[in-house]
Order: C-alpha cells, then sequence, then structure tokens
C-alpha cells in the first residue's frame, strides 16, 4: 500500500491513476455527499471536491431540466459565475456529452466543433482543456458535469476522466437523495394543504345534533377531500331543511364544486323555498359556470316534524329509501337528472309520511362498497341492512350502519343521512313484541328478546340471564295473571335509557297485589318461588303498577349495561 | 325439539332431557322425574342437550332431588349443559345437587 502511494506521489505528472489516494478521497468525498440532503449544498459541495481533485480551474454541474430538453447550469466554481446558464440538449460539449451518455475529453477546446465561445467571448476566460462526464442514474442521465482547464497549463488525462467518472457516481447518488427530500417536503406541502381544503370542507357540515332531532347524517371520505356533501338546518316555522349530494369526480375540481354546490344549496334554501323551485334555482346558477363533463346529484327536501312528513325533489341522486317499523320498504327513484348539465329544467318533487318510519338517502359510494368477492351491496343490500337495523334508535343505527358498511370494502365517499319520524320519547325501542298469554308461545318470545338483546350488543352470557328473567316474569303472568292459558295478548318492550335497558310487560290480567310478590329465600330447598328470585337477581330493579291506558298490569324491569363507548 | 325419556339400565333410570325446559312441558318433566323414581333405586337426570330451563323446570328437578333425599335414593344430575349451569348458580342449587361431568362406568 505505502509502495503504491508512494510511487504514485513521485509521479508529477499525474499520467497514472494512484489507486489509494483516489480511493480515500472517494471515501471522504462519499460520505459527505451521503448525509446531505440539501440539493443546492450537495452541488456546491460536490464541485470543490471535484476542482480540488483535479485541480481544476473551474467546475460546473448541469442539471437536465423537467422538461428533459434543456441543460441549466445549478452549480459552478471558479472566476466565471454560469449559475442559470441554459443549454439545448445535444449542443455544446455539455450537450453532447448528456446526448452520448459518455465522458468526453477535449484537449483544445477551439479546435472541437461543438464548443460555444459565447462565454470565454462574454467574460474573457479563457477555456483551453474540457473534462465532461455524464450524471447516469438508473432512470437515464440527469446532467453532467464539466471540468475546465488544468491549472499550470496542463493537460487533462486518461487518469483524470477516470477518476471524473469515479466521482460523478456518489454525486449521483447524492442527487438522488437530494431530489428526493426535495420531493417529500413538496409532498408534505401538499398534504398540508389537502389537510387544510379538509378541514374547510368539514366546516361546511353542519353541526351533529343532541338529544331527539329527527335528522342524522354522516359523511366518510374515501380520500384527504370529498365530492360529497349533506346539510340540515332549521326554517322559521319549524320545517327542517336538508340536502345531500355527490359531485361527480374525486379530485379537487370535484372538492371545489363541492364546495360551491354546497354553499348554493344553503344560500338558495334560507328562503324556504318549495324543493322543485330550489333545485332548479340552483341549477340555472351552476350552469352559469360549470366545467364540461362535471355534475351534482343531489337531493334537497324538507322535513316537517309538526306532521311528520317529508317532501323532497331528486336530482339524479340514488333512490331514497323509506323504512316503516314492521320493515316495509318503499323505494323513491329520482325523476330528474342531476344538476349542471342543463339549465331550465324542472324537479318534480316526491314526498311520504314519516309517522313511525325513517327515510334513507345515501350517495354511490354506500351501494359501491363491496364484499370479499368483490359484489357490490347494491340497492337491495342497503334496504336489508336497514331492514335489520331499524330496530335500532337513529343514533345507535347510525354507528351500526357505519360499522357494517365499514366491515365491507369501502371505495367511495359515503354519506348516510336518516330522517326518523319516530315519536322522540322512545329514546331507543329495541323491541316490541305481543304474543298471547299462551306457554307455548314463551319460546317465540324469547327468540326475539335474545335477538334484539344481540342486536344491541348485549353479551351472551348477559343475554341468557336477561331472557330468563323475562321469561319467568311472561310464565307469572300467563300462570298466575291468565291460570295457565289465555288468549289475551301480552305486550314486551325493550327500550334502551341511556345506560339501561327498559323492560316492560303489559298484560291485560286482573289486577296483581305488588305487595304480596316476595322472592322466596334461597337457603330454604323447595320447588315453587324460584321465578321472582331470578328476576331480582338478574335486574337492578322493578315494579310493577296498573296500566294507565286500560286494565291490566304494567311489570318494568331495568337492567344497567355498561356505557357503548367502553365496549370493544 | 322437546325431549323427554327414561332409559332404565340395572339399578338406575336415566331421564335424558333435551330442548328448551320452560312452562310449556316442564309439568311432563316433572311427572316423568318422579316416574322415575319409582321405577328405579337410583335416577340420573341427563340434561346434556337442554339448551334452556327457566324456574319450572328447574323447580321439577327441585321435586325429584326432594322425593329421593325422603326414600334415601340417590339422585344425581349428570352431564349437566352449560345453559342449565347458569340457572342452577343462580338458583344458588349447583351446591344443593349431585352434579357428575360425565358417565364415568
Amino acid at each position: 500500500m505505502n509502495a503504491a502511494a508512494d510511487q504514485a506521489a513521485a509521479d508529477p505528472a499525474q499520467s497514472v491513476l494512484r489507486p489509494v489516494e483516489l480511493l480515500t478521497f472517494m471515501a471522504e468525498v462519499s460520505q459527505k455527499l451521503a448525509v446531505s440532503v440539501d440539493l443546492s449544498r450537495t452541488l456546491r459541495e460536490s464541485t470543490a471536491y471535484v476542482a480540488e481533485y483535479l485541480d481544476a480551474e473551474a467546475v460546473s454541474v448541469f442539471l437536465m431540466d423537467p422538461g428533459g430538453d434543456m441543460l441549466e447550469c445549478r452549480a459552478c466554481q471558479g472566476p466565471v459565475d454560469i449559475l442559470g446558464l441554459r443549454i439545448p440538449v445535444g449542443q455544446g460539449i455539455v450537450g453532447r456529452t448528456v446526448a452520448s451518455r459518455s465522458c468526453q475529453m477535449v484537449r483544445d477546446a477551439y479546435a472541437d466543433p461543438d464548443f460555444s465561445e459565447q462565454v470565454d467571448g462574454a467574460t474573457g476566460f479563457r477555456t483551453r482543456s474540457v473534462l465532461c462526464a455524464p450524471l447516469a442514474t438508473a432512470q437515464g442521465v440527469i446532467g453532467a458535469i464539466e471540468v475546465i482547464n488544468k491549472r499550470g497549463g496542463r493537460l487533462f488525462d486518461q487518469a483524470d476522466m477516470t477518476a471524473l467518472r469515479l466521482l460523478a457516481a456518489p454525486m449521483v447518488l447524492a442527487l438522488n437523495v437530494a431530489r428526493m427530500a426535495e420531493e417529500l417536503v413538496e409532498q408534505n406541502r401538499i398534504r398540508r394543504e389537502l389537510g387544510m381544503a379538509r378541514r374547510l370542507q368539514r366546516s361546511l357540515l353542519p353541526r351533529r345534533r343532541r338529544g331527539p332531532y329527527p335528522l342524522r347524517a354522516i359523511n366518510l371520505s374515501a380520500r384527504e377531500i370529498s365530492g360529497d356533501f349533506y346539510d340540515f338546518f332549521d326554517l322559521p316555522d319549524g320545517r327542517i331543511a336538508f340536502t345531500v349530494g355527490d359531485v361527480a369526480g374525486k379530485g379537487l375540481d370535484a372538492a371545489f364544486l363541492m364546495v360551491r354546490c354546497a354553499s348554493l344549496l344553503r344560500w338558495a334554501g334560507k328562503g324556504g323555498l318549495r324543493p322543485a323551485d330550489w333545485l332548479a334555482q340552483v341549477n340555472d346558477e351552476l350552469g352559469e359556470a360549470i366545467a364540461a363533463g362535471m355534475f351534482v346529484c343531489a337531493v334537497a327536501g324538507h322535513y316537517d316534524p309538526a306532521t311528520r312528513t317529508a317532501v323532497w325533489a331528486n336530482a339524479g341522486f340514488p333512490p331514497l329509501l323509506r323504512v316503516a317499523g314492521n320493515g316495509e320498504t318503499t323505494q323513491y327513484d329520482a325523476e330528474a337528472p342531476p344538476l349542471g348539465i342543463l339549465r331550465r329544467l324542472s324537479f318534480p318533487e316526491q314526498g311520504c309520511d314519516l309517522s313511525e318510519a325513517s327515510l334513507y338517502l345515501y350517495s354511490d359510494g354506500v351501494t359501491d362498497v363491496r364484499n370479499d368477492a368483490g359484489e357490490a351491496l347494491g340497492v337491495s343490500g342497503v334496504v336489508a341492512l336497514l331492514q335489520r337495523l331499524e330496530c335500532l334508535a337513529p343514533e345507535p343505527r347510525m354507528r351500526a350502519l357505519v360499522r357494517n358498511l365499514r366491515a365491507l370494502q369501502v371505495t367511495d365517499d359515503i354519506t348516510l343521512m336518516l330522517v326518523s319520524g319516530y315519536a322522540s320519547n322512545c329514546e331507543a325501542c329495541l323491541l316490541d313484541h305481543s304474543f298471547p298469554a299462551q306457554p307455548g308461545e314463551l319460546a317465540g318470545m324469547r327468540r326475539a328478546l335474545a335477538a334484539a338483546l344481540a342486536r344491541a350488543g348485549v353479551d351472551a352470557a348477559l343475554r341468557q340471564a336477561l331472557v330468563l328473567a323475562v321469561d319467568e316474569a311472561s310464565s307469572n303472568i300467563i300462570r298466575h295473571g291468565h291460570g295457565g292459558s289465555s288468549q289475551a295478548l301480552v305486550q314486551l318492550k325493550l327500550r334502551r335509557e341511556g345506560n339501561e335497558l327498559v323492560f316492560e310487560l303489559l298484560d291485560e290480567a286482573p289486577l296483581a297485589d305488588a305487595s304480596r310478590l316476595r322472592p322466596r329465600d334461597l337457603s330454604e330447598c323447595r320447588p315453587g318461588g324460584l321465578g321472582l328470585n331470578f328476576i331480582d337477581r338478574v335486574m337492578d330493579r322493578w315494579s310493577l303498577t296498573p296500566r294507565q291506558d286500560g286494565p291490566g298490569n304494567r311489570l318494568e324491569m331495568v337492567k344497567r349495561i355498561e356505557p357503548e363507548g367502553a365496549r370493544a | 325439539m322437546s325431549l323427554c325419556q327414561t332409559h332404565i339400565e340395572g339399578d338406575t333410570a336415566t331421564v335424558v332431557l333435551g330442548g328448551e325446559v320452560d312452562l310449556s312441558w316442564s309439568s311432563q318433566v316433572r311427572r316423568e322425574v318422579l316416574t322415575a323414581l319409582s321405577r328405579a333405586p337410583k335416577v340420573a337426570i341427563n340434561l346434556a342437550q337442554v339448551s334452556y330451563i327457566d324456574s319450572s323446570g328447574i323447580a321439577a328437578l327441585v321435586e325429584g332431588f326432594q322425593n329421593a333425599r325422603g326414600k334415601g335414593q340417590p339422585f344425581e344430575l349428570v352431564e349437566v349443559s352449560p345453559a342449565v349451569l347458569a340457572v342452577l348458580k343462580l338458583a344458588r342449587l349447583d351446591r344443593v345437587f349431585t352434579i357428575r361431568e360425565a358417565d364415568e362406568d
């Protein structure tokens, strides 16, 4: 090693490659470049290293511009500042290096046909010899490094060219890293701005109303920004105005159109215009300026809580579904094309009664969710899902809907709106099951109750105990109230009030004397009287009172359950 | 799905119950248990296939147990299903009855 270094140092003409010195230098350069992520600093440092090692008067780095047809000087060392100088690919010695993807060594620049005297002429600098190496990546040549005039009037030689080629390699790596870092910074900036756009979009959505408000809506966007929107607001006469829309496309243009359309709909709907006129006005306004091929599917309507009726107009939006408490479903298809396609259109109104029923509005992202086999849920799938969940109170129903949809593959924005026409005093009617007071009817009641409890998220062990307690109460009604069997009906209602499940059993039997109902002492082992004991042990409290709505008894049993949020 | 059958083998009568034992047929279970006590010196009630039992079903078992004890007859519950065991525990009867995991013979 030492012998080789000595030999290289002993050769002042540097006509042979000095492997050890070059390797040491390369290692140093590579290490310094490897930690640099700043593109201009990387370039500055690279040119300085090359100038030092090759003992050159000037060094410059040219990089291809994004168009790929011009080379621009991005860094230079030496007496002349040519930063920003642009050369077409294929022109000059630099251009030739890039076009041919090979190192160029020119011992007499003025004799080279490609040499441009422009810079020398403008600055008084005298170019004698040139060494130029391409900066090549796996994706192609990204530029070139040019070295001009070896100091002391000497000429570049083969060893210099090899050294330059070797030095170019870590430079390219460093440039790539710096470029990726720049791209990353740019991506982060775009992400931040998309985040801001997303917050702006979300701020357009109305605040969720707590309590028994008849409207609930939810929007889940598949990407940062959404093409879907919904809105609702109270009109002075007590009606609630609502809109749901879906802008064609998913990009920024769709997001901008969504913002514009949502604002227009809110502005036009404030005065309580009839839905037909409301959509017509927005359609005309949108049509004045809308990009070709863009449109908006939307519904605008009113719900009147006093009469529990809804009226709306549908512009190309998926069908609205009315689901009654008994599961009966009616579908209302759009009768007008989407907004923004043609001006001066009319938008026919549709309507329905929502007493003990719900109206659902959903964007096509809902029907487009896929199962594992890639099959879309479709309107029929949505109907089946809604019928299954109809017994839940609006808030848990929406949550269950979203849970069910998220269990599938969601590909598009999802927007759901629910208009609930149920009486608001029943916060969560989980079950309403009537059966004749006969022992043979108990099994059916138990099944209905177990299913309702399962839907409400009650775990299996508690479910079993609750079913037993209600079964015991029902058995007692049949045995003691109706003498073993009767055609009279027993009504079981289950509802949720906050963290409590409330079981209500209404019978038509002669009044029972609550004071005589006492659970038996478990320490004595005898056959009868266990039922009340089960009820006592399973439920947190119960009370037996005369029915208010007619003859008979009302047994209310209450069980505390853990809050919904506490469950996984 | 209700099942209520008695098999006699040697000195033991085994009443095999299955399905949902509730008010609609627990009286039949009661009769079957009491009859078994009169037909064999030892009685076992197999509850493996019982998916539900209410207090009237439990009462039939308690009555059988008390009857047997009065006459000094062995009376045991075998292969008690989880659903039945939960109700027995609720009534704190799981320590009153002789409960056998499975047929060990």
